[in-house]
């Protein structure tokens, strides 16, 4: 059996390839981290925040190479569908149906070229709406963080929303 | 008799006609018990492989064989198999007679001289299995059953729905072809699986490479081309039971077939059901991202499922036409991992969800799809002419409960015309059709024509949002040559042009979201699509080459192909309620490109083969759903937004096999994958693509024998698979640990009279391990693969035959 160069050489081609295909640019393969666990830390899971008041966001938010945005959800978890990302388990109230419940979603910038962001953000909570006042009772506080690159994690943290 | 064994076998023959250039000459005429000639039966001489069909009177003649001695085997639907030795010192005359089979159905139509001559035929790299196979690695759906084959893998989600992928590419870059029509269902779609019945597939074909040439838009990773083409004998008629039982999920299924044909009518029917409960995984909790979830006795929380599947073909087999035709129906219901669907992960009802493991709660998937296929082939001497003709509906919807997100009211008003808990539905009707001509001009050169058009009307209700309702058009044309060479080479060229457009209807919420504009805020029912309209042309090409000097085989095809971008693709808006994303296309997308590098290299004599298939790819194009750092505020609960985008992609990667028989009873068999991607521009640049296979190898001793005391074609068959970690990965992902698993597949026929009952058994993890699968959407969500399992299938066939006149 006789092996014609002809069909040596694409198959050459393809050695070469392959070979010379390694990787030379290093890429970011860690997530972001969101850090509750600092003294004033807050919100933290089981907190109780209030309408008609202002709460103080106070998050630690690191990565390894440059972070990316941040969003905050508040919404109601009266039929217990969402659960914590936490350990510590919270005191619930009994299921009920929202009539008036609280929604709250908004994304954050953070300053370009950062890998360390401590939050310090005042957020207005309103007591209601043109519909009333908002309910009170269970709500669940989604905190989502993205890298540069698309790399993301999340905290949801069950809380008590109420009026003072 | 018809012609049409010529069809059923194609092109492929032919071209084996064509080679040669020496001395003797064999023919012969080839009859039934009764004298009658028998048209289309297979001549192969082996080991040559040149291989000849019997013309319109049963007559036969293969040229310029050298001399030698050589297997002669004589093959025909429906007939016991002739194989004969035959010394050619000279020119020779061979007659030979066919005995009827039994049980025609049973025969195997897709001999391996079929395989082999079709691999051969073809530039591109292509496995070709039959319903055997599909039984003895019966899985939980079709594309779970094809996995073993070195460079087919697929995206899971659950145990019932499979997508497939080829060489790391899968969604709507595989073209999924039933009965020659196109597959089109909501493929673009993470949790949606393949409507098909894996009970009513006998012949699967897998082109591993880019097939927009014959295939059209979206075949630019591969082809699954599924056929079920077996016909009852003449004058027969019988059925086929199958019972088929898995313990991983108490999966319990029964497909039964019925056939029964005169002299040139015949009809099957099939009815497949199944129904299973939750699988079991090897672990008490999952980590759904930062959520745990524990898991009740190991089962994966609400992946039950049903399938109810009925199958009609009827038609008309005449000597120089056939028709047939496909109705079928597929329905299915199955529920999705309950704790991991929705915005963010779920906190579940426990008591509700764990009081049975067969009952499909919230969240679920109901699925129907619904054909009517016709194929009809004229045949003359030289020309052969294909029509094929389809209809299609699938209707998918999801079910969960109403949970209001973004600003949906919280109270679902009474207003509306979906109901709360349906979260999205999707209704497609398509019609497609294709005319195909085939010429043989002369000894050398055989041509392809041929065109295929489609029409796809999309619908969409519900309460969540993610793809607008469209509709489209495509039509395209090809040219395809094939030209003979001496010493066995062969060389094809084809060329093809496509036009498409799609028009997709804007769509606004149900519901006002607040809109901050001018320091005022005011509710305002947003827009999430535009009216869109893109009209996309292309010319796509390829090129092969193929040549078999006796025991090795070397081929290579360059081709472009192309992909239309999908609706989803051009106009997504909303949130993947699998990822916890928001998704949002891209109306200004260009079609996808891709150039590709095929080869292959195989030695095979009687005992020993082995084969390589490498491949070389680049788009300059590749459509792409990039994570990226922003969030969404006015859906969902402020999810990271993912954009379609494009960017270079190189890839490559290969296929190795090699078996080798230690005695006629023991096999040994390796086969081997791998493919790299990396991005060469764009937001991820250097990274993969997402879902990419790690390598992967599996070790293979299969011992079988002829008969062991009442069993018959008896096999023991045991497969290490040996998986690498995968750290190449990209937003989401998480790098995944490699693994190894032990598979064990047993079984053989047991003779009662004229009938023998299969019985085919796997052990699938046989060591229960715990593993994660680089490409199953539940690896993004830490859930690992099923525990052992062992499933069981057993195939009973009865006949009969219609008295004579």
């Amino acid at each position: 059996m006789k092996i014609n160069g002809r069909y040596i050489i694409p198959f050459l081609c393809v050695l070469i390839l392959f070979s010379s295909c390694g990787k030379d640019k290093e890429i970011d393969t860690d997530k972001p981290f969101i850090d509750i666990s600092f003294p004033e830390a807050f919100p933290k899971n089981c907190d109780t925040i209030y309408f008609g008041e202002s709460l103080n966001l106070r998050i630690l938010l690191t990565d390894n190479s440059e972070l990316g945005t941040f969003s905050i959800d508040i919404h109601h978890n009266f039929d217990h569908h969402s659960h914590s990302t936490e350990v510590t388990e919270c005191n619930s109230d009994p299921v009920k149906d929202p009539v008036n419940p609280f929604i709250y979603i908004k994304d954050f910038d953070i300053p370009a070229g950062l890998k360390e962001h401590e939050t310090n953000l005042s957020i207005t909570i309103p007591s209601g709406d043109g519909n009333g006042i908002y309910d009170e009772g269970d709500y669940h506080f989604f905190i989502s963080l993205t890298d540069k690159e698309g790399w993301s994690a999340q905290k949801g943290l069950s809380i008590k929303m109420l009026h003072r | 008799m018809g012609k049409f064994v010529i069809l059923v076998f194609g092109m492929s023959m032919l071209s084996n006609l064509l080679f040669g250039q020496t001395n003797c000459t064999i023919k012969g005429l080839v009859v039934d018990e009764n004298n009658e000639p028998l048209t289309g039966a297979t001549v192969l001489l082996s080991p040559i492989e040149r291989a000849t069909i019997t013309d319109a009177k049963g007559n036969f003649s293969i040229k310029n064989i050298p001399k030698g001695k050589y297997k002669l085997q004589i093959s025909f639907i429906g007939y016991h198999s002739l194989i004969d030795s035959v010394r050619m010192d000279g020119d020779k005359t061979y007659n030979a007679r066919l005995r009827l089979a039994a049980l025609s159905l049973q025969e195997v139509v897709v001999k391996n001289n079929y395989v082999e001559s079709r691999k051969k035929d073809e530039s591109l790299d292509i496995e070709i299995v039959n319903d055997n196979y599909l039984k003895q690695n019966l899985g939980g759906s079709l594309m779970n059953s094809l996995e073993r084959l070195p460079g087919v893998s697929n995206i899971d989600i659950g145990s019932g729905q499979s997508k497939p992928v080829i060489r790391g590419l899968g969604f709507n870059r595989i073209v999924v072809v039933e009965n020659s029509i196109k597959h089109e269902a909501q493929q673009w779609g993470a949790d949606h699986g393949l409507e098909i019945d894996q009970y009513a597939v006998d012949n699967i074909e897998i082109i591993k490479g880019p097939a927009s040439l014959m295939y059209g838009s979206d075949a630019i990773g591969g082809v699954i081309d599924l056929k079920n083409r077996k016909l009852p004998a003449e004058n027969s008629f019988g059925g086929v039971i199958d019972l088929s039982g898995k313990t991983n999920n108490d999966f319990l299924g029964t497909s039964v077939l019925l056939y029964g044909r005169k002299k040139w009518f015949f009809v099957n029917f099939r009815a497949t059901l199944l129904d299973y409960g939750d699988y079991k995984v090897p672990t008490d909790s999952v980590d759904i991202y930062s959520y745990r979830a524990a898991l009740h006795k190991n089962r994966l929380r609400n992946t039950a499922g049903k399938e109810q599947n009925y199958h009609l073909s009827f038609g008309i087999i005449k000597k120089r036409f056939h028709t047939r035709f496909y109705v079928s129906n597929t329905s299915s219901k199955n529920g999705f991992f309950a704790n991991a669907h929705g915005l963010e992960p779920r906190n579940v009802d426990t008591d509700l969800h764990d009081s049975s493991n067969r009952d499909i709660q919230y969240p679920y998937q109901k699925v129907e799809h619904f054909k009517i296929i016709n194929i009809s082939i004229f045949s003359w001497d030289k020309l052969r002419m294909e029509s094929n003709i389809g209809f299609q509906r699938n209707f998918r919807q999801e079910w969960s409960q109403y949970v209001n997100h973004g600003y949906m009211p919280p109270i679902f008003p009474d207003t509306l015309s979906f109901l709360p808990d349906l979260e999205r539905q999707f209704e497609k009707y398509v019609v497609s059709a294709n005319l195909k001509f085939l010429y043989q001009l002369n000894d050398h050169v055989q041509v392809n024509v041929g065109v295929n058009g489609e029409y796809q009307d999309n619908r969409i209700d519900g309460r969540g949002f993610i793809i607008p309702a469209f509709n489209q058009k495509n039509i395209g044309g090809y040219a395809l040559g094939k030209y003979s060479l001496p010493q066995n080479q062969m060389i094809q060229f084809g060329v093809r042009y496509d036009y498409g457009v799609i028009n997709a209807s804007e769509y606004f919420d149900w519901f006002p979201s607040p809109v901050f504009e001018n320091g005022n805020t005011s509710m305002q029912y947003l827009m999430r699509a535009e009216n869109i309209k893109q009209d996309f042309s292309n010319i796509s090409w390829s090129l092969g080459y193929n040549y078999h000097p006796g025991k090795w085989s070397y081929k290579a095809n360059l081709g472009k192909s192309f992909r239309m971008p999908i609706a989803k693709e051009l106009a997504a808006n909303g949130v993947n309620y699998h990822r916890f994303s928001y998704e949002v296309g891209n109306p200004n997308l260009s079609p996808e490109i891709s150039w590709q590098l095929d080869m292959g290299i195989e030695y095979s004599s009687r005992n020993f083969a082995i084969g390589m298939t490498p491949f070389v790819n680049y788009f300059p194009n590749y459509i792409y759903l990039n994570p990226s750092s922003e969030h969404d505020r006015l859906y969902g609960n402020g999810n990271q937004v993912y954009y379609y985008t494009e960017s270079r992609v190189f890839r490559y990667g290969l296929e190795l096999h090699t078996h080798y028989e230690l005695f006629k009873s023991l096999q040994l068999g390796i086969m081997g994958e791998y493919v790299y991607s990396e991005q060469l521009s764009g937001k991820k640049e250097g990274y993969t693509l997402p879902f990419s296979p790690p390598p992967s190898v599996v070790f293979n001793i299969k011992y079988q024998k002829q008969k062991i005391k009442f069993l018959e074609n008896a096999y023991l068959s045991l497969d290490y698979r040996i998986v690498a970690p995968q750290n190449n990965i990209v937003p989401p992902e998480e790098t995944t640990k490699g693994y190894q698993v032990i598979n064990v597949a047993f079984g053989g026929n047991i003779k009662l009279k004229n009938h023998s009952i299969n019985i085919t058994a796997q052990v699938q993890n046989l060591l229960n391990t715990k593993y994660f699968n680089h490409t199953s959407y539940y690896r993004l969500i830490n859930v690992p693969e099923p525990g052992r399992n062992l499933i069981v299938n057993i195939s009973v066939p009865f006949s009969g035959n219609f008295k004579q006149k």
